[in-house]
């Protein structure tokens, strides 16, 4: 399983990938508690594990590299250039994603309701039988034998 | 194991099994049938979580290959750009399909006859229609009478309702001038026979926890057990046995602890659907039948047919409440359904709408269709797709070809030590060609509806849903398997009732056909009872 400074790292990277949304009071997805999500993923997947986390340690890496003492020490900009850098995105990006829009403060800064479909469903309107008039003027379309 | 001998048996609990048993069930004969799958509890399907998007990518996934659920068997589909889609309970595919429920059109029995391709069935639209009454009064079927496409047919129910994305919709095929109908779905908008109405929750591909989409361990079953059948799951049957006469006399199944038994029977009747069936019946070699159980034609696995599906999708302005409403289950049209040589092909297609995607599936569709970017932009695409996006599939109609098969792989196996099926399949000159055109025409539509872009994917990879055409009807044991009431030309006591007896795929999802061709053959099977093994 991950360390502590590697979901720490983690957390930074995914708000990143899912940065702060001001216009709807959002945090970035490492601080909505996605890196949390995604090692509850990883211990129903442990083969996922060894990704994520030679991941994480690549991108420390990167960063040190770059003269930073961590991850976080870098500028805005070359953080994102880092991650986008990493193999293991695009698993950060389905299990981040996937994580974030099931947050019930994400759903509700959309205008849902957070919770899930059933048992209470959802209301539609009734059709607009009109809708149809043009369709019933045209007769027989299917072919007889 | 010794059992008793039943006087008939049933292989499998899905849409045709449970038809047939509920059909046969009033002759107070002894039926048993077997199900590899379990009962399943509706308070499981993922949709009473908020996580329940997810579920489509794991244990409720459509394929088996990536589910493998105890009950599921491998599928090497590796042969084939189409993967395969089923689920094994009581229920079967019925659990996790649409419910979209149309019917044939009386020209798709007569393909030969009509466009000069392909087959004829050695029955026609008449013939059925009776039967596709009552499954429509045992589903529970929704629609609206009046359709311009059809013969005129009654609908039990209402139509479920189109919503704000459905009547754009409607307005883009009406500018256009093409058809469109409210689909016949086998989803209650009423209270109907102690099942709740519909309450629009979108989750029907992975299971309805509220129990108003029909399948058929809520409509079928529960009559056909109160009715004296016996249902036995978790049982997989390995065989088909024959005695010296060369009639089937049981099957060879491993029951929930992994123990070889076997159950005698006068009757088998065979509903696995349009690879578990050929896979079974290849599987059943004896002396008298060294290729296979009723395979003497050699057709048995031969002419696979599965519907190439392309599904585009249009990107609106508006809010569309795509996340509300029954996901298959919409608006369909017609228009390009009947052949128009013109077109460069033979044959036609439906366009099927589908609701729009949940914020979950917005997202991962974003991502893979490169649409919801991360970083910097990911705010701003995300919000212009999240209810936004409407759905189209488009169902093309599959032309049986024999070099189309279902066999045996000779490494692969579940966990019996069955062999699994292997798929060998490719689309033909006239699959592409019609998908060509039905994609320009999906997004000719979708712009008339005001998307302001859109995307498509054709052949979609994972829409196997419909297996047909692998034990193929027909009147000359030559070139058929089954007779025109899905007795086994080879084996007088041997039925099959699923998609696999199917002459030709029409363009419209299967089930509903069918369940009215099982109903057909239970129906069959009574008249000729006093007389159906001399």
């Amino acid at each position: 399983m991950l360390t502590t400074e590697q979901l720490d790292l983690l957390a930074a990277a995914l708000d990143e990938v899912i940065p702060p949304n001001p216009s709807l009071g959002l945090a970035g997805a490492g601080s909505l508690g996605m890196a949390e999500h995604i090692a509850g993923v990883l211990a129903r997947t442990p083969e996922l594990v060894a990704v994520v986390s030679s991941g994480l340690d690549a991108l420390s890496a990167a960063a040190r590299q770059r003269g930073a003492a961590h991850f976080g020490a870098l500028p805005a900009d070359l953080r994102r250039q880092l991650v986008g850098e990493q193999g293991f995105l695009f698993l950060l990006m389905f299990i981040g994603y996937a994580g974030y829009y099931q947050h019930p403060l994400v759903l509700t800064a959309l205008g849902l309701e957070a919770r899930p479909p059933h048992p209470q469903g959802h209301s539609l309107p009734p059709n607009d039988a009109s809708l149809l008039d043009p369709v019933r003027q045209r007769g027989r379309m299917y072919r007889e034998t | 194991m010794a059992e008793e001998i039943v006087d008939v048996l049933i292989v499998g609990a899905g849409a045709s099994g449970a038809a047939i048993a509920w059909s046969l069930a009033d002759t107070r004969m002894n039926i048993l049938c077997l199900e590899q799958g379990d009962w399943i509890d509706p308070a499981s399907y993922p949709g009473m979580s908020l996580d329940w998007e997810m579920g489509q990518f794991g244990e409720w996934a459509f394929s088996p290959n990536t589910r493998k659920r105890r009950e599921d068997y491998p599928v090497n589909d590796s042969g084939s750009p189409i993967a395969a889609s089923m689920f094994n309970a009581v229920g079967g595919s019925t659990i996790l399909y649409a419910a979209h429920f149309p019917r044939f059109h009386p020209s798709d029995f007569r393909v030969r006859s009509l466009d000069g391709v392909a087959d004829d069935w050695p029955l026609d639209y008449a013939r059925l229609a009776p039967y596709y009454d009552v499954n429509a009064r045992m589903m529970g079927v929704s629609g609206l009478a009046g359709d311009p496409a059809y013969p005129p047919k009654e609908v039990p129910l209402p139509p479920l309702p189109l919503g704000k994305l459905g009547a754009t919709l409607a307005q883009g095929f009406n500018r256009l001038g093409w058809h469109w109908w409210p689909s016949d779905s086998a989803i209650t908008s009423q209270d109907y026979e102690g099942r709740p109405a519909c309450i629009n929750a979108g989750t029907c591909l992975t299971g309805c926890s509220h129990g108003a989409k029909g399948s058929t361990d809520i409509t079928y079953w529960p009559e056909a057990v109160r009715r004296g059948v016996r249902l036995r799951t978790r049982c997989r049957v390995r065989e088909i046995t024959v005695a010296a006469s060369g009639m089937a006399d049981g099957v060879i199944y491993y029951d929930g602890e992994g123990r070889e038994c076997r159950q005698k029977a006068h009757m088998v009747i065979v509903a696995c659907n349009g690879i578990g069936t050929p896979r079974l019946l290849l599987n059943s070699r004896s002396r008298l039948f060294p290729d296979g159980i009723a395979n003497r034609s050699g057709l048995v696995g031969k002419n696979l047919m599965f519907h190439p599906y392309a599904m585009v999708t249009g990107i609106f302005d508006e809010p569309l409440e795509g996340y509300k409403g029954a996901t298959g289950c919409c608006i369909m049209s017609q228009e390009f359904y009947e052949t128009e040589l013109s077109r460069g092909f033979v044959r036609g297609y439906s366009f099927e709408i589908l609701r729009g995607f949940g914020p979950t599936s917005t997202a991962l569709w974003g991502m893979g269709a490169g649409k919801v970017r991360w970083g910097l932009d990911h705010h701003r695409d995300y919000a212009e797709l999240f209810d936004r996006t409407a759905g189209m599939v488009i169902i093309h109609e599959d032309l049986p070809e024999e070099h189309n098969s279902v066999t045996l792989d000779t490494d692969l196996a579940d966990g019996n030590g069955i062999p699994a099926p292997k798929l060998t399949y490719r689309l033909s000159d006239n699959s592409n060609a019609m998908m060509a055109h039905s994609v320009a025409r999906a997004k000719e539509v979708l712009a008339a509806a005001g998307a302001k872009d859109t995307v498509a994917e054709a052949p979609l990879p994972f829409a196997g849903w419909h297996l047909m055409g692998t034990a193929r009807m027909g009147l000359d044991p030559k070139i058929s398997v089954v007779n025109e009431w899905g007795r086994c030309h080879d084996v007088r006591n041997l039925f099959i009732v699923d998609g696999s007896i199917f002459v030709t795929s029409a363009a419209v999802n299967p089930t509903n056909t069918i369940q009215a061709l099982a109903l057909y053959v239970g129906d069959q099977i009574k008249a000729n009872l006093a007389t159906l093994f001399d």
